[in-house]
């Protein structure tokens, strides 16, 4: 395997890992209140160093609505033109925790494990 | 607003809108204007609205039919897996394949395997009017080769070869299709479900 092959190996997988995580950020960005799409966008580039393309987020919006976790509301505004707010239903609050518990759970294990690549750097 | 940038803006949602259809007109009106109002937001961020910032805008939207893509998929292979409906299965079919090379060839296998189902159905219920010639045919082609056939028995029996099964075609017939039937649409659905989860997000 070139090296070539190697790090775009290394990229792709770097993807499906914040692809995995999107779900779990959108939640947790709505915990402390109600956004709408593109406060989502901005908290998640702020926030976290996910950077998600517009038209990923708002599809997984979409379903995660269709799901139940979340729930939009139009809200007027002074810009003009509503807005779609969105917020956490209780199965959204309830499925956050959840994936936030896994998360930590499986974080510290990772980094347990990965202890010894780090004192390498 | 900028004229052409006003019409800018409906043009893309137009297109997008053109490849919602199937989801419900509620849904798709809602997300329509959810676009509408995150496009308008993203073009006048630096104050003012120019072309450029709604071009900007549309651009990281990126195209409207992969969009619309985005939003249907899933919509589809969910419809399809609680109906479990051939014609609700090919219907789904139809637009995955469209979205995708993957989804094209699922789709292909499945109308093959519908088709054959059909067939042997078919063959069974026609046996017992015509019982000279409907059934499964085996008779040398016309390049020397033999030739398999399931024959409905429309047009007379083949001039030489014989038919296999006799009056076996009509068990086998309806087991046979029932298999194809059933085995197709959990291949396709099994493809639906691999589909999704490699693109998708863990539930």
């Amino acid at each position: 395997m070139s090296d070539r092959d190697q790090q775009s190996g290394a990229v792709s997988w770097e993807v499906q890992l914040r692809k995995g995580c999107l779900e779990l950020a959108i939640l947790a960005a709505l915990w402390d209140g109600r956004l709408y799409g593109l406060e989502i966008l901005r908290r998640l580039e702020t926030a976290s160093d996910l950077i998600v393309s517009e038209g990923t987020v708002y599809p997984l919006l979409n379903r995660l609505r269709a799901l139940g976790l979340i729930q939009g509301e139009w809200v007027e505004s002074e810009s003009g033109h509503p807005r779609k707010y969105y917020g956490l239903t209780a199965a959204g609050k309830e499925r956050a925790l959840q994936m936030a518990a896994i998360w930590t759970r499986f974080s510290t294990s990772m980094n347990r494990l990965l202890a010894p690549l780090a004192e390498r750097k | 607003m900028p004229v052409d940038a006003q019409q800018r803006i409906d043009a893309y949602l137009n297109r997008l809108r053109g490849r919602l259809r199937g989801l419900d007109a509620e849904n798709a009106r809602e997300i329509v204007e959810e676009l509408r109002s995150h496009i308008l937001d993203r073009a006048t961020q630096g104050g003012e609205m120019t072309l450029a910032g709604v071009d900007a805008a549309l651009a990281s939207l990126g195209n409207p039919e992969q969009l619309a893509g985005e939003y249907m998929a899933d919509d589809l292979l969910k419809r399809a897996e609680v109906s479990r409906l051939p014609w609700r299965i090919l219907e789904s079919l139809f637009r995955w394949g469209s979205l995708s090379v993957a989804g094209f060839f699922v789709l292909l296998s499945a109308v093959l395997g519908y088709f054959l189902g059909v067939v042997f159905i078919l063959v069974a219920a026609i046996k017992p009017f015509h019982p000279q010639t409907a059934g499964f045919w085996v008779y040398p082609d016309s390049t020397g080769g033999t030739t398999y056939s399931v024959r409905m028995g429309f047009g007379g029996a083949p001039a030489s070869g014989h038919e296999l099964l006799g009056w076996w075609i009509v068990p086998i017939g309806l087991v046979g299709s029932c298999a194809l039937l059933m085995l197709t649409t959990n291949f396709a659905l099994w493809c639906a479900r691999q589909y999704r989860r490699s693109r998708a997000l863990p539930r």
